[in-house]
């Protein structure tokens, strides 16, 4: 199972992307200042952007999804329960993972963007996508459900999962770290090595390495073992 | 035509002519192909052909339940076609100009800055439109009439709420109403050429044609 990008090329206006690499089976961080690309190299792994040039080659990959940043575009039932019927899962046992258990016949434009988004995030999750494409999926959620996310998605170890986000505190268990600069994406290579190639690392972890200390992943129980390593 | 004076004169006269009759409507299509760069435009907006097919549907039921459907298809065709012409010229802040200049630095101002939002907001919509129908996509459901209804309630609730949130900060900042601007304005000779052919247009779709001839009689 893999996603390879040759030669890509996306332009938008005066701004361009060029892109080359392979995602293969596991968890990939892509990182990037705001307005790097993330959004569109997501758009282009989904096959929602035409790019100007070059080939996205999916292989054995049978079920795709992307999750935008704003989850209320996803939206096409008129109550949680119909919502969740629409992503063919079972409401009850979603409801329950993302904290709105007896809310089923409530409207989805009465929740918050943080609830929407729990809410689109338990439905996705509750599904197993060959290829799972999430764009700034830690936006508009608090610290506790950042860590809750964090933890299903280091949970899934099947499957293609590619995280675009700048997020700086909390981080699943990932594979793999991608970082967008200069208008072309960068392979930093696999975890632990990656984390001394990446530029876009958190305060915490540059920190860390000042130190000597190099965690041997970038979730917060990785960083919090590096940190009371003696 | 860079001029927003002479472009909202001239689509007010324009529209309102194509509005009249058909042979107003003819008028000023003609118009239309000679000053809007018609390629342009329609490249740039490329809604067009989606609403003129949408009034051609009206305009067809409207032919067979009571008559004048073909009429009322051809006038709407070419006020689509000026109004697509007026959105691709759009520059931001030219509403704003207009207001202040046409109707002074309090109600104008205030008109002004309603129709930025408005065409802010309609702006978002486009991309959001995108957005939600790439959604559904994805979920595997075909974009179609049925989709319509959640789509539509997604772009409204949106707007309302962006809407609500930008009025509380300009609230918070202070706003209250009008505000001090100084508009200034480029007009271009083709502009101006154009705005006389635009009046041309409006004087002929309104004078019968026999009063053309009045020296012949």
């Amino acid at each position: 199972m893999k996603i390879s990008l040759d030669g890509l090329r996306a332009v938008r206006g005066d701004w361009s992307l060029s892109v080359d690499g392979v995602f293969t089976e596991g968890i990939h961080l892509v990182s990037g200042d705001v307005g790097s690309g993330k959004s569109t190299l997501a758009l282009l792994l989904a096959g929602l952007f035409v790019p100007l040039s070059g080939t996205v080659e999916r292989e054995s990959i049978a079920s795709a999804m992307m999750i935008f940043q704003f989850p209320e575009f996803h939206i096409t039932g008129e109550s949680l329960e119909s919502e969740c019927k629409t992503w063919g899962v079972d409401p009850a046992a979603v409801l329950a993972a993302a904290g709105l258990a007896g809310r089923k016949t409530a409207s989805p434009h009465d929740l918050s963007r943080g609830e929407l988004k729990r809410l689109v995030l338990a439905c996705v999750l509750a599904r197993n996508y060959d290829l799972l494409i999430l764009d700034e999926p830690f936006s508009s959620l608090d610290c506790r459900e950042k860590e809750r996310l964090c933890l299903s998605l280091s949970g899934r170890r099947k499957g293609i999962t590619i995280i675009f986000t700048h997020e700086q505190a909390c981080f699943p268990r990932v594979d793999r770290i991608w970082e967008i600069s200069g208008g072309s994406l960068h392979d930093r290579g696999r975890l632990p090595s990656a984390i001394g190639r990446w530029d876009h690392a958190p305060a915490v972890v540059k920190d860390l390495i000042a130190r000597g200390k190099f965690p041997e992943n970038i979730s917060q129980a990785d960083l919090l073992e590096a940190a009371c390593r003696t | 035509m860079q001029d927003i004076r002479l472009r909202a004169g001239a689509a007010a006269i324009l529209s309102l002519a194509a509005f009249t009759s058909i042979p107003g409507a003819a008028v000023v299509f003609i118009w239309w192909l000679i000053f809007s760069r018609p390629l342009q435009v329609l490249r740039k907006m490329q809604m067009v052909i989606p609403a003129i097919i949408l009034i051609g549907f009206f305009g067809l039921v409207l032919e067979l339940t009571g008559g004048g459907g073909i009429s009322y298809v051809l006038r709407m065709t070419v006020i689509i076609l000026i109004g697509a012409w007026v959105y691709s010229g759009y520059c931001q802040g030219e509403f704003l100009k207009l207001g202040t200049w046409l109707l002074g630095r309090k109600t104008g101002f205030d008109l002004g800055l309603v129709a930025e939002m408005g065409m802010q907001s309609l702006e978002l919509m486009v991309s959001d439109f995108t957005r939600i129908r790439q959604a559904q996509e994805l979920k595997g459901k075909h974009f179609g009439l049925r989709s319509l209804v959640p789509a539509g309630s997604i772009l409204i609730h949106g707007a309302l709420m962006r809407a609500d949130e930008t009025a509380e900060l300009m609230a918070m900042r202070g706003y209250t109403h009008g505000g001090s601007y100084c508009p200034a304005f480029e007009t271009p000779v083709r502009d101006i050429i154009a705005g006389i052919a635009a009046l041309c247009m409006g004087i002929i779709a309104f004078i019968p044609v026999s009063e053309f001839f009045i020296l012949y009689h």
